[in-house]
């Protein structure tokens, strides 16, 4: 009798073995849990790439003279009612850094062999991050969101991942740090390096270092980001779609807007209408 | 005895430490990598007919509509196609896959990213009910559940309801219209192929209120396993512009042209005033 109980515990043991560790299963309580919704942390009203500096110059980025210059010119279109170097008046994308500010909430999945960041702004939902160990391509299309390759690390050495570093190439433009303007290199050799891992002493709270290295700064310029989780175990996500109701026009190098009643009228003041040249051909 | 009961203790400790949060994907059908359009096949919802011969069960009243849509194009106009100036497909008109998709199976949702206009379709199936009160979108609100067909212990086919959807859109870029009244459902089953695992198929029924009935159609993608993803931006190259009610089209020099023959200029009376 102990015998055949013997018998059947080994067999027990044995299917559960197999039941629990023969499958390609994906240990995921190997990474940190990033699930959920994570909303930026930072002052009310439009955000700054740096959200512990006030906007504008004083985000103190360490702009190069020519690139200062840059700004100035690009606050005083802002100032006179123009767009200045903003991208997203006319819903093109940030694209890095600046989509990282979490215009809306984020949602991050964490698979073995990439991350995904998904943010639903604009055109910038897609964020891929590789972690196969796959070394730069050859030939990379530039993208807004460019292209990233990342890294776990054990820093703790506890058995379980707790940082992830990124690095993203292969950015394209044009794109500014934030709404003022704040602007990135026009050569597009942007590279930016992340950090993102929980807070210590609260896993609602995703941090994320961020150094821009840049040809329109000094040096390399780092800010820290924070994320707060949505407690709602199901979060709403809300579409955001800046074509629906975008009252900006561009028209050649000309920013317009549209009134509430559907008309074409200036942004700045003085500005001309635009060019009717097409419609004012002489018949034939 | 007391093996029997060690065996079950070590297969509770084995539970334990395996228990949390690990996702047996082998239950799942394996859906990675990018699926594209088969070749040659168009934009058009039902890719079984040449595009704009579609035999939509139209109502009378849409059928008009639609009419009405064809000659607005053939004149240069948009007709009922929304997305010209860059507002989503939304749902079913997404699943034409214009740009590549890729999906993400997790056990309480399955994501699916398409890369035009970066649209995310987020499918529950961690057996919620229908939420009481939810902002319309594009894509709708999805429910899904996994259906194991051949009783293997794996599931082979996602079954995706979709509802609360928001409006203007339309099947296709031929403006083939859906109702104003948002009420559309659409109802899907999705599937690999049991001869061919690269091959995806899509079972869409869109009930609709354009429409006489359900309307079914098949959606085919073929798997890439070695992606590209290209990011497909509307909003930078587009060249058609909306003012008021009327689309014109920004020429290559810059300027706002016709996009009608005959079509007037915008009315500029809001210049006039500030000039004054």
């Amino acid at each position: 009798m102990p015998y055949r109980q013997a018998i059947a515990a080994a067999a027990l043991t044995a299917a559960l073995c197999l039941a629990t560790s023969g499958a390609p299963a994906f240990d995921d309580a190997k990474y940190p849990d990033l699930r959920g919704q994570w909303i930026r942390v930072a002052p009310p009203g439009q955000p700054a790439f740096d959200p512990g500096k006030p906007r504008g110059w004083g985000q103190q980025a360490p702009l190069t003279p020519e690139y200062k210059a840059v700004f100035e010119a690009n606050l005083a279109d802002l100032a006179a009612g123009g767009e200045g170097l903003w991208p997203g008046y006319d819903c093109r994308p940030p694209g890095m850094p600046a989509m990282m500010t979490a215009y809306e909430p984020v949602e991050i999945i964490v698979l073995p062999e990439v991350t995904y960041i998904l943010i639903d702004h604009i055109h910038d939902s897609h964020r891929r991050i590789y972690t196969d160990g796959r070394a730069w391509p050859e030939d990379v299309e530039p993208a807004y969101v460019g292209y990233s390759l990342g890294q776990w690390r054990d820093e703790d050495g506890d058995g379980r991942y707790d940082v992830l570093e990124i690095e993203t190439r292969h950015i394209k433009g044009p794109r500014a740090y934030d709404a003022t303007g704040l602007p990135l290199h026009w050569d597009n050799k942007t590279v930016v390096k992340e950090r993102l891992y929980l807070d210590k002493a609260n896993p609602n709270l995703l941090r994320n270092e961020i150094t821009v290295i840049d040809n329109a700064l000094t040096r390399p310029w780092v800010v820290t980001k924070s994320y707060r989780r949505n407690a709602s175990p199901r979060p709403e996500w809300q579409e955001y779609v800046c074509a629906e109701s975008n009252n900006h026009v561009r028209i050649g190098k000309e920013s317009y807007f549209l009134s509430a009643d559907g008309y074409l009228m200036p942004a700045k003041k003085d500005q001309p209408p635009p060019d009717l040249r097409y419609f004012n051909r002489p018949k034939k | 005895m007391r093996s029997l009961i060690g065996a079950i203790a070590l297969a509770g400790m084995m539970l334990t430490a395996s228990d949390a949060r690990a996702f047996d994907e082998t239950k799942y059908p394996d859906w990675s990598g990018q699926w594209r359009r088969p070749p040659g096949v168009g934009n058009q919802w039902d890719t079984s007919s040449p595009p704009r011969k579609a035999q939509a069960p139209l109502t009378a009243e849409y059928r008009a509509i639609y009419e009405a849509n064809l000659a607005d194009q053939a004149a240069g106009g948009q007709g009922t196609d929304p997305t010209y100036i860059c507002i989503p497909d939304g749902m079913p008109r997404a699943m034409n896959v214009i740009f590549p998709m890729e999906i993400i199976i997790q056990p309480h949702v399955t994501h699916m990213l398409i890369e035009y206009l970066s649209m995310v379709r987020r499918i529950f199936t961690d057996g919620r009910d229908w939420p009481e009160n939810t902002e319309p979108s594009f894509m709708g609100y999805s429910i899904g559940k996994w259906i194991d067909t051949g009783g293997r212990g794996r599931f082979d086919v996602l079954e995706v309801e979709t509802r609360n959807l928001k409006g203007p859109r339309s099947f296709d870029a031929s403006g083939l219209p859906l109702h104003v009244d948002n009420q559309t459902i659409v109802k899907e089953r999705i599937y690999l192929d049991n001869a061919d695992p690269n091959i995806l198929r899509d079972e869409v029924t869109t009930i609709d209120n354009a429409l006489t009935r359900p309307w079914t159609v098949i959606k085919n993608y073929h798997r890439v396993r070695k992606p590209v993803w290209v990011e497909a931006i509307c909003a930078e190259g587009n060249q058609h512009v909306r003012i008021g009610k009327e689309n014109y089209m920004l020429s290559a020099d810059g300027y706002l042209m016709p996009a009608k023959k005959g079509q007037a200029p915008p009315d500029l009376r809001y210049f006039e005033q500030a000039r004054k």
